[in-house]
């Protein structure tokens, strides 16, 4: 069997790793040297997909025309593409569930379905779908670098996400063609990317604020066993809730049909995506926005940005002390608090979560890739190779079915560690009744109508019999990824009854292999042949690129090392011609290798040369 | 008898197989489920080092390559595992645990005031209607603070009624009808003050918030 790799599939941005001689690593695009895979989707008019940062060259941008006036450019020719940012803002929610600020962002083709759809010209596409492609650029991503098949993965969700957003990220990994082993909540996976050197034990807090949610997890790490005590979170609080307030500010000044103009709200955007980044270090940055007529100048300090993220942090701040409550701590028991996301490297955060827990935090792994680390951990975990750690995680909300006046009965609490099951016994309340109507609900209010409908199911047929007497026993199980299974039996006759559980929302199994079948790419080449030219493409561009230099520094070479690069290029020109691809990009990499010292020398003569030049300048 | 899904080998309904120690998935109560004898004084430290001993052997994370029958019996008994972890770690649960394995409960969802706490109950709401009325008043805050400790106190003293009366169970001090009767009283009163407890935090956090 294949290994299984590690996946965080993230608001804004995606990563890949694995286990390597004991030690996760994120997996780099052999490329480009990418670590980080830009969570952004972009669909041609022709239907060609692209992502991460040939999706953002897609997206359109704002062009001042000879005449003066402003209008968008991106797709060229065409106006039916779309560029699709934050996806997972919209994983596993119905039509109605979308927040009202992710409601104008793009055009969807419908908005009171079980499931969000986008209108990208004449199609339609769910956000599973759209997830889909970001997981397959990260497959083939690790394919190309670890020159093997990549099939089963293990993937990083919100620990606060529900039973349909958790059901839609399995749905994603299915799309892309992956076996999803298991999904870990992304807190959890923290830890035990710490956890693994032992550099956080004891009570641990993580606390995880990315761009577009936040989670709390309170974990108890004890001998390799990493029990989580209590979650919290918010699925729709993040990052980029700090960035919208500062478009707002940026704009204020507008009329108000620019405000609303959707190409000037992204352009803004990146104008303040890019000074809150700035603001960690510096004391204040300029912000400048060319909009013909209106060009928007303005000074931002770091207290103003405060002033700004300041309600956000105290909002997380009061999620972190309800799960110490659930957790049955006091903050002073935390004696370890790991900080996750980018957001994490606002200053104010690390302050007021310092404060909080009356210590400072940890953060000696890059928070961009400690969820992807921990997720390669839990990875090595399910193959086996983990030792004695153990990952014994919880369910987020709280579980249970509508009784008698629209009232939940809570059936499994939040933060029980799962899998978990409970059984319940049901009967009918009328002579003769033959079906029993099941509505499972997720969350924390009392009324049925304030929790998010999770599934209905009827039980039955059930043999006709007096009111009160048939006895049917439903068993609720969570299992380790935190989602629902449900089974029947009739505790009379000991038979199994099969069940046709209905999801409120998200995909059923026939809409799912309807998309398998409709790649969403039409122009898509089986992966294999795409391999198969990328490693050529490789091949091409070393060889140019080292009969260049060969040309160009003569003297940098002796003959016998020529002689060895001249003979490995010659093997690698007969190798392009033909179809083994293993073959091609072994002799690549050897080219690679072998060039290197070669490559070393011309480097440093091109820096003599720079500072020679540079002095010249400098004298005259 | 139940055969082990690993294995093969068949034998009493247990959690872990007696020969490959692989999960059976066999039903089992709370007390069998961590291979405990049915006793209600319980060592919590020793509670946890024996669920995290049985975690490690049975959870699916250790057989996610596995056939679909050990995964389904790895899923089962985890599950069953967790739950008796959960309602013998805490001594209330545990309590009412013991009531329904002995066919009582405690009566009718709990919903009578039990008579001993009446007044406490009735005092508690009227304060906290007063801060509710007027939450800017110092001496209305400072006597919720004061109550609420004060009924952290009380709970903490039925607290030992309850450990009290499950040592008496396991020397079986007095026949099952008064432990039963006693127990159900002492769960109920701390059903009782929970409940006031939360709703003196729930005043005292609207408070602050405001």
């Amino acid at each position: 069997m294949s290994r299984i790799l590690g996946i965080d599939l993230g608001t804004t941005n995606s990563l890949i790793a694995a286990m390597e001689n004991g030690a996760p690593r994120v997996i780099a695009d052999p490329a480009t040297g990418e670590t980080l895979l830009e969570s952004v989707v972009a669909i041609a008019p022709d239907g060609a997909v692209h992502v991460g940062s040939s999706a953002i060259e897609m997206e359109p941008h704002l062009s001042v025309e000879k005449n003066g006036r402003v209008s968008a450019v991106g797709f060229p020719g065409g106006e039916y593409g779309a560029v699709i940012r934050s996806v997972k803002r919209y994983m596993g929610l119905g039509g109605g569930e979308v927040a009202p600020e992710d409601r104008s962002r793009y055009t969807f083709a419908d908005l009171s379905g079980p499931v969000v759809r986008f209108q990208i010209g004449k199609r339609t596409f769910t956000p599973p779908q759209i997830s889909a492609e970001i997981l397959k650029a990260l497959k083939e991503r690790a394919e190309r670098a670890l020159n093997e098949k990549v099939e089963r993965v293990v993937i990083t969700v919100p620990a606060y996400f529900n039973d349909g957003q958790r059901q839609a990220t399995k749905d994603a990994g299915r799309l892309a063609g992956l076996e999803v082993v298991r999904l870990v909540n992304e807190p959890t996976a923290a830890s035990l990317a710490y956890g693994l050197n032992k550099t956080a034990e004891g009570n641990v807090a993580v606390y995880d604020l990315g761009g577009g949610t936040f989670d709390i997890s309170i974990l108890s790490i004890k001998e390799g066993i990493f029990e989580v005590l209590a979650t919290n979170g918010d699925t729709h609080l993040g990052g980029d809730d700090i960035d919208n307030a500062l478009v707002d500010l940026l704009l204020a000044e507008l009329p108000e049909q620019l405000k609303h103009d959707r190409h000037v709200w992204n352009s803004a955007r990146r104008v303040a995506e890019d000074a809150k980044k700035r603001l960690s270090e510096a004391a204040d940055v300029d912000l400048a926005l060319e909009l013909p007529g209106h060009p928007i100048r303005k000074k931002l300090t770091r207290a103003e940005l405060e002033k700004i993220a300041q309600p956000l942090v105290e909002r997380t701040l009061k999620r972190c002390k309800l799960a110490l409550g659930d957790a049955r701590l006091a903050a002073k028991d935390v004696s370890a608090i790991v900080l996750v996301g980018g957001a994490t490297r606002m200053p104010i955060v690390r302050e007021r979560v310092a404060q909080l827990f009356g210590r400072e935090s940890l953060c000696s792994i890059n928070p961009d890739e400690v969820v992807a680390l921990g997720a390669a951990v839990q990875a090595s975990v399910l193959m086996g190779t983990q030792g004695d750690m153990l990952l014994l995680d919880v369910v987020p909300l709280s579980l249970g079915i509508e009784t008698m006046g629209g009232v939940m009965e809570r059936l499994i609490h939040r933060n029980t560690t799962i899998p978990t099951s409970v059984t319940e016994n049901f009967t009918t309340a009328v002579d003769k009744q033959t079906h029993v109507d099941i509505h499972v609900l997720q969350g924390e209010r009392e009324l049925a109508g304030d929790c998010r409908s999770l599934a209905r199911f009827k039980l039955g047929p059930i043999e006709p019999q007096p009111a009160g007497l048939p006895r049917i026993a439903v068993t609720f199980l969570i299992d380790a990824n935190g989602i629902l299974n449900v089974s029947a039996r009739d505790e009379r006759t000991g038979r199994e009854h099969s069940l046709d559980v209905k999801p409120s929302y998200g995909l059923n199994d026939e809409e799912i292999e309807r998309m398998l079948e409709e790649a969403i790419d039409l122009g898509e080449q089986d992966l294999e042949q795409r391999l198969l030219i990328t490693a050529r493409n490789d091949a091409e561009q070393i060889l140019v690129a080292l009969r260049k230099q060969l040309g160009e520094f003569p003297r940098l070479i002796d003959s016998r090392e020529r002689a060895q690069l001249e003979e490995v290029a010659e093997r690698l020109e007969v190798a392009r011609q033909k179809d083994d691809r293993q073959l091609i990009s072994k002799l690549v990499e050897d080219l690679n290798e072998l060039s290197t010292p070669f490559a070393g020398r011309i480097m440093n003569v091109a820096i003599k040369q720079a500072l020679e030049k540079k002095s010249v300048e400098e004298l005259s | 008898m139940i055969e082990c899904p690993s294995c093969g080998r068949r034998q009493e309904p247990r959690l872990v197989c007696q020969d490959c120690g692989a999960p059976v998935g066999a039903d089992l109560d709370c007390f069998a489920a961590l291979g405990l004898p049915r006793k209600l004084v319980i060592d919590s430290s020793a509670l946890e080092r024996v669920y995290h001993d049985l975690s490690r052997k049975i959870h699916p994370d250790r057989f996610a390559q596995s056939s679909p029958r050990v995964r389904t019996a790895s899923l089962h008994s985890t599950a069953l595992l967790t739950r008796g972890y959960r309602t013998l770690r805490d001594p209330v649960a545990r309590g009412l645990y013991w009531l329904e394995l002995n066919g009582e409960k405690l009566a009718d969802n709990n919903k009578s005031v039990p008579p001993d706490l009446a007044e406490l109950v009735f005092e508690v709401q009227d304060e906290l209607a007063e801060l509710r009325g007027d939450g800017a008043a110092s001496e209305y805050r400072d006597r919720a603070v004061r109550r609420r400790a004060e009924l952290e106190a009380a709970t903490n003293a039925l607290n030992g009624d309850l450990t009290a009366n499950f040592a008496r169970w396991d020397a079986g001090a007095a026949d099952a009808k008064t432990l039963a009767a006693e127990l159900k009283s002492t769960l109920s009163k701390i059903a009782y003050l929970r409940t006031l407890l939360r709703d003196v935090d729930r005043e005292l956090e609207n408070l602050k918030a405001a």
